[in-house]
């Protein structure tokens, strides 16, 4: 069994509503709203994990909560990476010599595998962001355009204290820069964003990653802006970099398409949740749950002669500081039943790694 | 009867470094309650074509060659209050990125009124009430007209900027983009809604897009276009069953298709090249997998190979090269 890498655990990002001056006085309930509510998956070593689905159900809130860019109100995150050793080690003899735990409770606590993410202070967190990196959506807009592309790639060695001299760092830089598919490294490195295409932009986006040489990236809709004709460059260059380099990646996308052709495994979620996940071909394929069903009928064929029926959902996701009670997904869904509008599906297993969260699946509507 | 009849059309762009060649001589037409797709990457210049009908084009822009004939005027010659009074009341425009194309300090019904009062000669009640049936037309609630851009979603914004364009009931709507920036569901509602639109108010449609595959879906006829120049035009279902040129099969390759088996789909090396200083002989060669000494010296003609079938390349089937 290939062992995980990240083990996210019912994680939740509530964000407060802020109230009004009269509704802070004639209401005392604290309203939130609920951008990811208990989400659960794991990602296995090597694996390239797909979530999947649309703006505003918590996709990229959840990428950002693994790295804690958006501080997690619950659950858990365990990070069980080759860099977590050398921290957990760190933080140990650290605590140890402080006297807050027993050389007993620091043998436990190696045995426990995996670093919780969540309870990291903040400079041993920063150490750790060094293992796990993001892509960022938008080559466009997330690079410097006043900053030459060496600048943008070597600042985080700078800010993470790393490299001896100015000609380590270059080293790194120009490796980093040719890892990503920038060759030769020279010619790009002194230039500025908008002297390089749009495609380049985003290797540049993924070598200011990989200067830290990290095990894990999430990376977040890092081909939606790009000329389908380039995407796939991309994407070969993250297979690439997950084959050679061993790397471990989270995907996030809307783009069923480029999920089911580039991924290991897929998670769809719908307001805050994940309503379906197993293996991307048998999900795909065998898609179980409603939602799933429709998003997959409505990515658009690249052919006019394959006429298929398409399930086209009426309306738009509610509101997610308005939860509908029951399942979220029961006002859009062609299936609704009674059942639905009362309770919460419970995840059910339909393969051995494939599981869905629908009443039409747990057979209670019947 | 031809709605739409751009002959040799040429856009320039005056920029520092030189005269940048955007649209360097293009023809197709349009009839009426047709749609056609423009595809093709990002500066191959699909939207300065679309502009250069509407004569919308920045500073400067210019049209240097060629007729576009629109409903038995030049528009490359149209001028002043006669091009004002073309412009919206019979070609209009959905802009590309719904979200910044609306005034957000003025209620969407006063944005929608404005251009029916200024092209036809009615009061704002009746003004209004157009609003009222083309917010009905396009799925919005019509008591909405009194809400704000902000109080709208994507999707809806963009309904909304589909109603403004429908609201002079013109004869040709050029869609630039109208789904890029939205979700796989959101845009295949939209999507649906042009079609029916284009259908029951026989609408002639441009549709612009990077998305070969949205334009499958919608389009009757399809215009490839690389580097300022078409490169293949036909029906939508030849283009697609029957490809001719190298782009255009690299472009439909790109494509991941999730009704087929999961393999990575191919991808064109390369970027386009730069306008100012455009290749000799074919455009397309630096990226070609079948380039011979030929592309490099000669430019090729747009050919018929069947019939309405029109492609540009040397070594095309069935055609002497």
């Amino acid at each position: 069994m290939t062992k995980d890498i990240v083990i996210v655990k019912d994680l939740q990002v509530w964000f407060p509503v802020r109230k009004g001056f009269v509704e802070s006085l004639v209401s005392k309930e604290q309203r939130w709203v609920k951008a990811v509510d208990g989400v659960s998956f794991n990602i296995k070593d090597r694996e390239i994990f797909c979530l999947v689905g649309e703006s505003g159900c918590g996709k990229t809130t959840t990428g950002k909560a693994i790295l804690r860019l958006v501080e997690p109100t619950g659950g858990s995150v365990k990070y069980f990476g080759a860099g977590k050793d050398a921290l957990l080690a760190d933080m140990i003899k650290e605590a140890l010599h402080k006297k807050k735990i027993t050389p007993q409770q620091a043998e436990q606590f190696k045995q426990s595998g995996g670093l919780d993410v969540r309870s990291l202070p903040k400079n041993k967190m920063k150490a750790l962001r060094q293992r796990m990196q993001i892509i960022f959506q938008d080559p466009y807009e997330s690079l410097n355009p006043k900053q030459s592309i060496y600048d943008i790639v070597a600042e985080p060695l700078v800010v993470n204290n790393l490299g001896k001299n100015e000609a380590e760092r270059e080293k790194r830089v120009e490796k980093a820069l040719e890892d990503s598919g920038l060759r030769p490294p020279k010619d790009f490195m002194w230039r500025y964003p908008h002297e390089v295409s749009g495609g380049q932009r985003q290797r540049v986006g993924i070598a200011g990653a990989l200067v830290l040489q990290p095990e894990f990236l999430v990376a977040d809709e890092p081909v939606s802006m790009l000329d389908v004709s380039i995407r796939s460059e991309i994407l070969k260059l993250m297979l690439d970099l997950r084959d050679n380099k061993g790397l471990t990646f989270l995907f996030i996308t809307h783009d069923l398409g480029v999920a089911y052709v580039f991924s290991d495994r897929i998670g769809i979620m719908y307001l805050g949740k994940i309503v379906e996940l197993g293996p991307t071909e048998e999900v795909i394929k065998d898609p179980k749950h409603p939602y799933t069903k429709a998003l997959i009928s409505v990515v658009p064929k690249p052919d006019p002669r394959m006429k298929t029926e398409k399930i086209i959902l009426k309306g738009e996701r509610p509101d997610p500081a308005n939860m509908p009670p029951g399942c979220r997904f029961h006002p859009r869904c062609p299936f609704a039943m009674e059942i639905c509008k009362m309770t919460a599906p419970e995840q059910v297993f339909v393969s051995e790694e494939h599981w869905v969260c629908c009443h039409l699946e747990t057979g209670a509507g019947k | 009867m031809t709605l739409l009849e751009v002959q040799g059309l040429r856009t320039y762009f005056k920029t520092q470094e030189g005269t940048l060649k955007a649209v360097d001589g293009i023809d197709f037409m349009l009839d009426k309650g047709e749609a056609m797709g423009l595809a093709g990457e990002s500066g191959c210049g699909k939207t300065t074509a679309a502009l250069s009908i509407m004569k919308l084009l920045p500073a400067n822009g210019y049209i240097a060659g060629g007729r576009i004939n629109f409903m038995g005027q030049d528009m490359a010659r149209v001028t002043g209050d006669r091009l004002r009074a073309i412009r919206w009341r019979d070609i209009s425009i959905i802009f590309q990125g719904a979200m910044n194309a609306l005034n957000p300090v003025k209620r969407v019904g006063e944005q929608i009124v404005e251009p029916i009062l200024l092209h036809e000669k009615v009061d704002e009640e009746v003004a209004l009430k157009r609003v009222r049936e083309l917010f009905e037309l396009v799925g919005i609630n019509p008591n909405r007209i009194r809400e704000y851009p902000h109080e709208f979603s994507g999707g809806m914004r963009q309904r909304v900027m589909i109603a403004m364009a429908l609201a002079c009931k013109p004869r040709l709507v050029i869609a630039d983009e109208p789904t890029t920036a939205l979700d796989v569901m959101i845009q295949a509602q939209i999507l649906q809604l042009l079609k029916n639109l284009q259908r029951e108010l026989d609408l002639a449609m441009i549709i612009i897009s990077h998305d070969l595959s949205v334009l499958a879906e919608t389009c009757d006829y399809l215009c490839i276009m690389y580097a300022g120049k078409i490169v293949e035009r036909s029906t939508a279902i030849e283009v697609f069953s029957n490809p001719q040129h190298p782009y255009t099969k690299g472009l439909i390759a790109a494509f991941p298709n999730i009704k087929g088996e999961k393999k990575m789909p191919a991808s064109i090396a390369g970027n386009p090249p730069n306008l100012i200083r455009a290749p000799i002989g074919c455009r397309f060669a630096p990226r070609c997998y079948m380039t011979q000494e030929i592309c490099n010296k000669e430019e090729p003609p747009l050919v018929e190979v069947a019939p309405g079938h029109f492609a540009a390349c040397h070594f095309l089937k069935g055609v002497n090269a």
